[in-house]
């Protein structure tokens, strides 16, 4: 720190003053993030006639539909971050150690389009694989397996978790990979030369390291499973019942509430949730940050 | 010596396992898109169906231009903010930090919600409103990659050097760190626009038409054709990528020598 408070006194001049170079990123993110924010919590607190209430949030902490939602909701991103957690630390561990190069450069590509695919087409592509009449499907069937013989479809709860560690996977793999990459050779070096086994490398000194980033990474697929809609939407058309889709119909005014805010109520219901997911990254940020600096 | 007997095992059961649930579902989708007329055969009636429809070219433009928007926005405002935050932002950083992560805090329905109580009606009348949102959308994205990237460079002694050569701060940023972290800029323009490209909860929620939406809509006609939309756009997201990842790679790796 000594050093930084230096150099901004040998260059008083230029764009490197105060707050100033900062302020169209400040206005940005009050007006676009901050401002939306506060205006939804705002109106989910009032009424129909205008008047400050609580009434709005009232279905959502008795049982009944509102609640069973943030239920079947935690429950689908807890079981996806899991998946996704595991064995996209796995799939960054291999990337990171063994491709090189362009490979990588695509792999990268690849990773943060399926990432990001959390939408639309995912869910068409997995009717096509996994349908009733999907390719996959018929194909296991004539090799004397059928996987509709059971419970399983598609638009169940196992049918979501299954798309949605589609996108769960490779976001981890973007996520997780730079704390990989991270890891200095020289750690691993030392240790050696201090005469550690490969193993115990990894249950001292690495997988220490990487424990915090891996708890990040973990609430942040939480959180964005949690929050994710176009996929549920397009796959389940209501069947599995998610506290997103449920505002989506709301706003689309498809269902009807007798209180008008509700959906600003279940908006807010989802922050708060999601907030206690990504406190737990933060904390682990923290953590990370700790083992970078010292 | 060890690790060479781990590697093929791990690369062969890493490969399989992305095989099983990357390519097969996306395989099976592709083969299911080039089903003929009833579902026999093979052909491309529902690839050129999905040409001649309604709003094919008019949406995916829309998408395309709003991504490239979105994409040229994120980097004009994160790019000299990240600079100015290690260089000498130090005390704002963790409201910074905060501020990035908050889009990720904030669930998307949520935004889109308070986007649409919040915003302007000159902004909520136009298109144009969807690239801040996908700008904010990407921001935890942009702000790791470049975070990183200007963590792996000497940010201080580059400027120092530059700056005691007699560049101004707009050449200094523009020749001397831009290219030094040009992977994280690369990255950071990935994430913004596959994220744009693909958004459909705010658009949907706040009543725009753009490509994913579009897809919706056309999916009720024609499912194969959805499918066959799906495959496009995934095939063309990596195909997209793919090319700028290899094209950037190239540039960058004076810089990865360096260092």
């Amino acid at each position: 720190m000594g050093v930084v408070k230096a150099h901004s006194r040998v260059r008083s001049s230029g764009p490197g003053t105060g707050v100033l170079p900062l302020l169209p990123f400040f206005i940005f993110t009050s007006f676009f993030l901050l401002w939306p924010i506060v205006a939804v919590t705002l109106r989910s607190l009032h009424g129909n006639e205008n008047e400050w209430t609580l009434a709005n949030y009232r279905p959502i902490l008795k049982s009944g539909p509102y609640f069973h939602a943030f239920v079947v909701s935690i429950k689908l991103s807890l079981v996806t971050s899991i998946i996704g957690s595991i064995l996209g630390a796995f799939f960054a561990y291999v990337i990171v150690k063994y491709a090189r190069g362009k490979f990588e450069a695509v792999i990268d590509s690849i990773s943060a389009v399926f990432a990001n695919s959390g939408g639309v087409p995912l869910a068409f592509m997995f009717v096509a694989a996994f349908g009733v009449e999907g390719i996959v499907t018929t194909t296991l069937k004539s090799l004397g397996w059928d996987i509709y013989a059971g419970h399983f479809t598609i638009f169940s709860f196992t049918g979501v978790v299954m798309v949605y560690s589609f996108f769960q996977i490779p976001l981890m793999v973007l996520v997780f990979k730079p704390a990989i990459a991270g890891l200095r050779r020289e750690w691993e070096e030392a240790s050696t030369s201090l005469g550690a086994s490969s193993l115990t490398y990894w249950r001292r000194v690495g997988i220490p390291i990487l424990f915090p980033s891996f708890i990040g990474a973990f609430f942040l697929l939480f959180a964005g499973g949690f929050s994710a809609y176009a996929t549920a939407r397009a796959l389940t058309v209501g069947t599995v019942p998610l506290v997103p889709i449920i505002i989506g119909t709301l706003v689309d005014g498809n269902v009807i509430s007798d209180q008008a805010n509700l959906g600003d109520a279940l908006a807010v219901g989802m922050i708060v949730v999601a907030t206690i997911a990504m406190a737990g990254y933060i904390w682990a940020q923290r953590k990370t940050a700790k083992w970078r600096s010292s | 010596m060890k690790k060479f007997t781990l590697k093929w095992p791990l690369i062969s059961i890493a490969s399989s396992f992305a095989f099983l649930t990357f390519v097969v579902p996306l395989y099976g989708a592709a083969l299911y898109s080039f089903r003929g007329e009833g579902g026999k055969g093979h052909s491309w009636v529902n690839y050129q169906w999905l040409i001649h429809a309604d709003g094919f070219y008019l949406n995916l433009f829309t998408s395309l231009k709003l991504a490239v928007l979105a994409g040229v926005l994120n980097l004009l405002l994160m790019v000299p903010t990240m600079v100015y935050l290690n260089l000498k932002g130090q005390k704002f950083k963790s409201l910074i930090d905060f501020l990035c992560i908050l889009p990720l805090i904030i669930p998307v329905v949520s935004l889109a919600i308070g986007a649409q109580v919040a915003m302007p009606e000159f902004l909520q009348n136009s298109e144009y409103e969807l690239v801040f949102f996908f700008v904010i959308i990407a921001l935890p994205y942009t702000y790791r990659a470049l975070d990183t990237s200007l963590q792996t460079v000497a940010l201080k002694t580059l400027v120092e050097a530059s700056r005691s050569l007699g560049a101004t701060w707009t050449r200094t940023i523009i020749r001397v760190i831009v290219p030094a972290i040009r992977g994280g800029i690369t990255g950071a323009l990935f994430l913004t626009f596959a994220l744009s490209i693909g958004e459909y909860t705010i658009t949907s929620l706040l009543h725009w038409e753009t490509f994913p939406t579009w897809t919706v809509v056309a999916a009720q006609q024609n499912i194969l054709g959805a499918i066959a939309i799906s495959v496009f756009s995934f095939v063309g997201a990596i195909a997209l990528l793919s090319i700028i990842a290899l094209f950037s790679k190239k540039g960058a790796r004076q810089v990865e020598v360096d260092e």
